[in-house]
């Protein structure tokens, strides 16, 4: 019984990781803008590649391994969520203007406070 | 004329190599001889004879030691070559990216490569020590090294990075992989076997084997820190714009 919610779980969370990375690639190569293609590529690396190595961790039982590939998700999700966050925080101060439908008025530019 | 002298060079040369691949046994062969000659040297006696578990260390720094001789003496002639061309990063003179750029620094990106920098050095060092037994090395692990300073220059800035690792530590630094590789071949000749020996004779059994994983151990480290800090000499040598100026609200 163990062993067959063991595997369901696996399958379950590989299967979300697949899902991810689809949308991240497909998102990457349809999307209009930076910021638009900026939103599917991060979720690749945080939710695609953490879904996948938490399932090796729950198929894998409790080792060594383990700690390593949590930390390897520690490192991922951070550095992906960061890397996000500066590229299209440089891209909008340097004046990137966001993509809008073409006949209706974009937005006009947000006016940022520097802290 | 020339141009017919180019293409009979080139159609001997090409009907040369094609003739040496018709000879080459097919891929996957079982008689070919890395098969049937280097693969079982290595694996089979690769651990007593190079003293490394690791069979990749073991043939990149005893069986083909000269060859990763070399390699390092690319590594290092590569530092020399852009720095004859570009010359030295210069105080007064140089600038990077992120001191010109108009858009200050995230709070969020420095933060979080302040964090996560000592992890990555650690990471780095293991790495390098771990090159016997595990996978890794002198090499990865230098990788590993140049990339965090690189980051932290992206981030911080070239003045930041400068007062951080002063060029009068960091330039003798550069030939420490050369050096250290040269000095361990040399103890071999010291003790009168050949270059680039680790067991030295004369010592007991145990003693020889503490001395060759030092030896290793020192020319991983070697390796390691001696490319990194190459990696960095050569990046601070390419940022170049026109003002040297600290920033007032760097860290």
């Amino acid at each position: 019984m163990a062993e067959v919610v063991r595997n369901v779980l696996v399958a379950a969370l590989c299967c979300s990781g697949i899902v991810f990375f689809l949308g991240g690639t497909v998102g990457l190569l349809r999307c209009p803008d930076l910021y638009a293609r900026l939103h599917p590529s991060t979720k690749c690396d945080t939710l695609g590649a953490c879904s996948v190595i938490l399932a090796l961790i729950i198929l894998s039982g409790f080792s060594m391994v383990v700690l390593k590939l949590l930390a390897v998700t520690f490192f991922l999700m951070l550095s992906s969520a960061v890397c996000g966050h500066a590229i299209g925080r440089s891209a909008f101060k340097s004046g990137v203007v966001p993509w809008h439908k073409p006949g209706v008025e974009p937005l006009p530019p947000m006016e940022v406070e520097e802290p | 004329m020339k141009r017919l002298l180019v293409l009979v060079a080139l159609a001997v040369i090409g009907v040369t190599l094609l003739y040496g691949i018709g000879k080459m046994p097919p891929m996957d062969s079982r008689a070919s001889p890395d098969k049937t000659h280097v693969v079982p040297r290595y694996l089979g006696h690769g651990e007593e004879e190079a003293g490394a578990k690791n069979i990749i260390t073991g043939v990149i720094l005893n069986y083909r030691g000269y060859d990763t001789m070399g390699e390092v003496s690319v590594i290092f002639s590569a530092l020399c070559a852009v720095i004859a061309i570009l010359d030295r990063e210069k105080k007064g003179r140089s600038r990077s990216g992120v001191d010109a750029s108009r858009v200050r620094t995230s709070l969020i990106v420095t933060t979080v490569v302040r964090f996560s920098l000592p992890v990555v050095m650690l990471f780095a060092v293991y790495t390098m020590l771990h090159g016997e037994p595990s996978p890794g090395g002198g090499f990865q692990g230098g990788a590993i090294v140049g990339a965090s300073i690189i980051l932290f220059t992206i981030v911080f800035g070239l003045a930041v990075s400068t007062k951080r690792i002063p060029p009068g530590a960091r330039v003798p630094m550069e030939s420490v992989n050369m050096l250290g590789f040269l000095s361990m071949g040399f103890i071999g000749l010291a003790f009168g076997v050949q270059f680039l020996t680790y067991i030295l004779p004369g010592l007991g059994v145990a003693a020889a084997e503490t001395v060759r994983k030092l030896m290793l151990d020192v020319i991983e480290l070697g390796i390691g820190i001696g490319g990194g800090i190459i990696f960095i000499s050569i990046v601070f040598s390419m940022i170049r714009e026109d003002r040297y100026e600290l920033q007032q609200d760097v860290p």
